[in-house]
């Protein structure tokens, strides 16, 4: 890490170009995607946004609770139920979602804020996940069960989404503003305490600073902002099954976590990236997929045990997040 | 006369049924730095972290300004200016120096944490070269300038430090002595533990001596001065 407090500002200055960079260069895929890759970069940004959430409560706040395909969950069929029954257009049960989203965070708060932790709190929070799961598959009444909730007439402002290309511009507007609040609050005091919990729990209270208040906000906002990846995700694949949201998806989760660095944003942002693109790339060689997949996994976190964002640190300061794990 | 700033009245303090603090009583004066000295297990450290609101004690009261703080938990000791440096440092190796200090005024405005870190680089000027430096990659006489700079950070009522020179070397026990002595010029009350006898009188007023939870002895530096032999024998015989 740079020591130097211009050299700082100077890579700070570049990352900051490098933020917008991306996103600007992304405009100009659709010019170039064909159909199923336009569909593979809408599913890459919903995982970005998916790990970036995981990220926050594993990584930042360093608890190891995995609620997160809960939460996924929660913001799909939010998403699909206020469409589907209820009539609500795509840009209020997005919103919706990221609201209920977050709602779901404070209850999985609870039991962090009980003193749950490591393996306790781990089992209770998958246990959350499996337990909406087994809602979605039983209020069929309400989810369609194992057939699926559909939505129709996805719009955004009487805009129609329906085209993968639409889609790509909202969720990158998404996808950006996340990325970038999140990075803000990271930089910010809040993100400070929420890192000083991380390292040292007593210490910080000890400090003055409430712990309580920093972990409920954690998990809300990890909460909402994959629930608003659950919204990108029903509307990308355009109907929404419990399958998706089972013990096999919070694997998938954590792995993007760690092989992308965990507490690391840019990590978040390349763990999610590779993860959704990695196990497509491999579909050409049936029946070795898996095995491929896996090995890529574990070769990344055998050589890179802080997961890829460590490899991007050592190449430039740009890529230095502040509070990655050293 | 007078209210003291700190004053300790008859606490004791017990680890389930051993008792560590039998009764103890001492007072500390506005701008004042009293030293606890004794040996390992007198009951120093649980006389601080009694204190501090780390530990509960038994029996007793502990008055900040007329307030009475014990059994109080260390979050509200702090928010009432009781601010500890403790043995370990509890520093957050993965951040920086300057968040680390941050973090000492987390709970205060944003300008004052803003005029306070300045104040902190003034007397630790080798912080502010490292400020974006981790934690964890500082040597220990550093760390300790970090753990200091962080409870000055929140303008303490009370600092209590234990154990500043705890494994530094003589050249940062130096410099440590200085940066406490320098505090004390501008006005700081402080309660420190010390084992260096050395840096306890360059910098204390008036020095306690703790034996099996109780205090034996005492008086003021500048009487014993040229006799260190006596508090040593006092402290170990």
């Amino acid at each position: 890490m740079n020591t130097n407090p211009s050299m700082e500002r100077k890579s700070w200055k570049a990352s900051r170009r490098l933020f917008y960079v991306v996103p600007l260069a992304a405009m100009f895929i659709p010019l170039v995607a064909n159909d199923y890759l336009q569909f593979m970069v809408n599913i890459m940004m919903v995982y970005v946004l998916v790990t970036v959430g995981f990220n926050l409560v594993i990584g930042n706040l360093g608890q190891l609770a995995f609620a997160n395909t809960a939460f996924f969950g929660i913001g799909a069929y939010t998403t699909a139920i206020l469409m589907s029954h209820l009539g609500f257009t795509y840009d209020i049960a997005l919103v919706s979602a990221a609201v209920v989203g977050g709602l779901a965070g404070l209850l999985a708060s609870i039991t962090a804020l009980r003193g749950i932790r490591l393996y306790y709190l781990a089992i209770i929070t998958m246990a959350f996940g499996e337990l909406m799961r087994w809602v979605y598959i039983h209020a069929d009444k309400i989810t369609h069960g194992t057939d699926g909730l559909p939505l129709y007439n996805i719009s955004v402002f009487g805009m129609s989404m329906h085209s993968d290309t639409a889609k790509f511009y909202v969720f990158l507007l998404i996808t950006v503003l996340v990325v970038k609040g999140v990075s803000n609050l990271l930089r910010s005091r809040v993100g400070r305490a929420i890192i000083a919990i991380r390292d040292n729990e007593m210490t910080t209270a000890s400090l003055g600073i409430s712990t309580s208040n920093y972990i409920i906000l954690t998990f809300v906002m990890s909460g909402s902002i994959v629930g608003i990846a659950g919204a990108m995700f029903a509307a990308t694949t355009e109907r929404v099954f419990p399958e998706s949201f089972g013990l096999t998806e919070v694997i998938v989760h954590f792995a993007m976590v760690m092989v992308g660095g965990s507490g690391s944003l840019i990590g978040s942002v390349i763990g999610g990236a590779v993860l959704t693109i990695l196990p497509e790339y491999f579909r050409q060689f049936p029946g070795m997929s898996e095995l491929f997949f896996g090995g890529i996994i574990i070769t990344i976190l055998l050589f890179l045990p802080k997961g890829l964002a460590s490899l991007l640190a050592k190449l430039s300061p740009v890529f230095h997040d502040r509070y990655y794990r050293d | 006369m007078l209210e003291p700033t700190l004053k300790v009245e008859g606490i004791r303090v017990a680890y389930g049924k051993k008792e560590i603090l039998q009764g103890v009583d001492f007072e500390l004066a506005e701008g004042e730095t009293l030293c606890l000295l004794g040996a390992n297990g007198s009951g120093k450290s649980t006389a601080m972290n009694a204190i501090s609101g780390f530990v509960g004690c038994k029996a007793g009261t502990i008055k900040l300004e007329g307030q009475e703080i014990q059994n109080l938990p260390a979050h509200k000791s702090f928010a009432l200016g009781m601010v500890q440096v403790s043995q370990s440092r509890d520093l957050f190796p993965q951040l920086s120096v300057e968040d680390n200090l941050k973090l000492g005024a987390h709970v205060r405005s944003r300008d004052t944490a803003k005029s306070e870190l300045e104040r902190v680089y003034g007397y630790f000027p080798r912080l502010r070269e490292r400020r974006t430096q981790r934690v964890m990659t500082l040597s220990g006489g550093e760390q300790q300038m970090v753990a200091i700079g962080r409870a000055v950070m929140a303008r303490p009522r009370v600092l209590l430090l234990d154990e500043p020179s705890g494994g530094l070397s003589p050249q940062f026990v130096n410099e440590i002595g200085t940066i406490i002595s320098a505090l004390k010029e501008d006005g700081a009350t402080m309660l420190m533990i010390e084992q260096n006898l050395g840096l306890a009188f360059k910098v204390a007023d008036r020095f306690i001596i703790l034996r099996d939870g109780v205090v034996v002895d005492g008086g003021t530096v500048a009487d014993y001065a040229d006799d260190h032999e006596q508090i040593v024998r006092a402290i170990y015989l």
